[in-house]
């Protein structure tokens, strides 16, 4: 047992995978703090402004956004076989798993990347100095509620980049790394990975779904 | 039941309120859309902290960590509502 630890701050395996999984709740607890905030301040400012939020988020395209909510759910599965598969210890098909995880992840982004580019193009997106123009009632609010979408898919987003990144970092050093450390890794990012997707859960009808 | 009928299971169960969650949006409930739709988050949201994320089955201290979270977030929103609620904000 003592020799499969990789810190020497451990005496034992399982302690090890205690702090880790510990230390990943920590984390999940800080990162729901972000996002809850900015979700408060949308509520406020939806509570505030209802009629300009409604007209405004009629423009998103509910097609990709439930599309996109899909493929998360997909991805977040394929996550959990992975787990699943590197607790029976079966490698490759754990591998398998989380080369699909990612590249959900990656269709995620690509979706939202067209999204975005059709938000621009009609010029609802009041974010890098584009020109912003609403036809709608009250559009300086409405420019509002674009602000807010797209920071908070944007800081989303970013999120799942990073959990792109940390899965293909863990599937570049996969064979260097050892079983014990591979199902611990697999759980640590697993778990960041889910928390992701259930922001976007919360994301998708607080933006798209307003008084459809 | 087996772990990976479970896991099959959540996802089908994922996927059914998705499609909840986006069918209700079309029925004009008055102001029970909303509420609603942060109960169908809600629930995805317990699916995958449970079966996904094994929150129940995880050391207690994680539990604490995610209880403390959440009390926090309680707090935060319960405040500011309320001085939405009473002119205040």
């Amino acid at each position: 047992m003592t020799g499969s630890v990789e810190s020497v701050a451990f005496d034992t395996r399982h302690r090890e995978q205690a702090a880790d999984t510990f230390g990943m709740w920590v984390f999940i607890g800080s990162e729901a703090m972000l996002f809850g905030s900015i979700m408060l301040v949308f509520l406020i400012a939806h509570i505030s402004y209802g009629p300009a939020f409604a007209a405004a988020s009629k423009h998103l395209s509910l097609t990709l956004g439930t599309v996109n909510t899909a493929v998360l759910i997909t991805s977040s599965f394929a996550m959990a076989l992975a787990h699943l598969l590197s607790t029976a210890r079966r490698w490759r098909d754990a591998a398998l798993a989380l080369t699909a995880t990612a590249l959900l992840g990656i269709v995620f982004l690509a979706i939202k990347g067209s999204e975005y580019a059709m938000e621009f193009h009609e010029g609802i997106a009041p974010v890098l100095g584009a020109p912003f123009t609403f036809d709608g009632p009250d559009p300086v609010h409405a420019q509002l509620f674009f602000s807010l979408y797209f920071a908070m898919t944007a800081l989303h987003g970013l999120h799942l980049i990073g959990g792109i990144a940390v899965v293909g970092w863990l599937l570049a050093f996969w064979r260097r790394t050892g079983p014990a450390s591979r199902g611990r890794r697999v759980q640590a990012v697993g778990l960041y990975w889910h928390f992701v997707d259930v922001v976007w859960v919360f994301l998708f009808p607080v933006l798209y779904l307003i008084d459809r | 039941m087996s772990e990976i009928r479970k896991l099959t299971l959540a996802y089908l169960g994922l996927m059914a309120l998705l499609a909840l969650t986006v069918g209700s949006s079309f029925i004009d409930l008055g102001g029970f859309n909303p509420a609603l739709n942060l109960a169908f988050a809600a629930a995805k949201a317990g699916i995958i902290a449970i079966l996904f994320m094994h929150l129940a089955r995880t050391e207690p201290l994680a539990r604490l960590a995610v209880a403390a979270a959440g009390l926090w977030l309680a707090i935060l929103f319960g405040l500011t509502l309320a001085g939405q609620a009473t002119g205040g904000i």
